[in-house]
């Protein structure tokens, strides 16, 4: 299905970062974090990856490229969602050089990789009677009028 | 098998009392990976995380057929709590044998104590935009933690268990 990130979704992605899921074939989960993160589309995030966190998903993302991510610190509940989609990382080319040098510059990480997500589902996961509510598929004006109803906050970028 | 240290303890508690908000990771069993946010968690012994079993959706699916899980701080991450916690978990939902086993832990035990968590230990920290209107609980997840690694930059991969 389309995923159409609102403005607010893509504020708290990059300020935060998220934590980035990923599973062997068999089913054994893998996280590091995404400390940096750009929210290239509606549907598509890219996150800078040390060379030690790129190894960690190196291996399992080479045979199942299904990545689920998560807004990291105060984004776990104030960005109650859950995003998921297929992960590619990219150790050279144009994203990378301009992913690896934003990252270099605003939180000091010398990437070893890009993680490109293409992302196919989105979930709220506000806890209650919407929590596993799918809502990919809504358009970007159905998704951004879903969350005014609900949440206007915007953090602000950590350093 | 591993054994928590006192600061992991003291991390794997209700945000409320100085404790985490914690992602539960799991899969599918062909690797459909899953992440969600849990605020109900405690340690057990000295190798197993307890988290409630509210709202739990495709988490519980997951568990159903896949026990392999992953549990990580999700906040505050600053305060040095870099951790992956990975093992086998298990949903003790209400109806389960009584003297049933997980890896050590009983579920009379574990539902006794942690049954009725909303009560025992409320919400009062969540905002009020987010928090539940009525907090149901089914069981209690057991995950019996194997192993565990590093995310500090820097240090991400790093044994810790």
């Amino acid at each position: 299905m389309t995923v159409n990130l609102t403005d607010r979704m893509k504020a708290w992605i990059e300020a935060m970062g998220c934590h980035l899921c990923v599973a062997t074939q068999e089913g054994v989960p893998f996280v590091v974090l995404g400390r940096y993160a750009q929210a290239r589309a509606g549907d598509e995030v890219v996150f800078a990856l040390a060379e030690d966190e790129a190894n960690v998903l190196a291996p399992v993302l080479s045979k199942n490229a299904r990545v689920a991510f998560g807004v990291s610190r105060q984004g776990g509940i104030r960005a109650a969602y859950q995003f998921k989609g297929t992960g590619e990382l990219l150790r050279s080319g144009e994203v990378f050089d301009a992913v690896a040098a934003r990252a270099k510059e605003e939180k000091a990480i010398d990437a070893g990789a890009i993680l490109l997500v293409r992302l196919t589902e989105l979930y709220c996961t506000k806890p209650g009677y919407e929590a596993g509510l799918r809502l990919d598929g809504m358009t970007p004006e159905e998704i951004d009028a879903w969350e005014r109803q609900r949440w206007k906050d915007v953090p602000r970028k950590k350093e | 098998m591993v054994k928590f240290t006192q600061e992991m303890k003291e991390a794997l508690r209700v945000p409320g009392k100085g404790g985490s908000l914690i992602y539960l990771c799991t899969s599918s069993r062909d690797g459909n990976p899953n992440i969600a946010a849990m605020r109900f968690v405690a340690t057990h012994m000295d190798d197993k995380i307890l988290i409630a079993d509210m709202f739990l959706l495709k988490t519980k699916a997951n568990i159903k057929e896949n026990p392999d899980v992953a549990v990580t701080i999700c906040h505050p991450l600053e305060e040095g709590r870099w951790w992956v916690f990975k093992g086998k978990a298990v949903d003790i939902e209400y109806g389960f044998p009584r003297d049933f086993d997980w890896y050590g832990a009983n579920a009379t035990d574990i539902l006794n104590e942690w049954g009725n968590w909303n009560k025992a230990e409320p919400p009062d920290e969540v905002p009020p935009d987010i928090v539940f209107p009525k907090a149901v609980q089914r069981g209690v997840v057991v995950v019996h933690v194997e192993e565990a690694y590093s995310i500090e930059p820097g240090h991400v991969g790093d044994k810790v268990l």
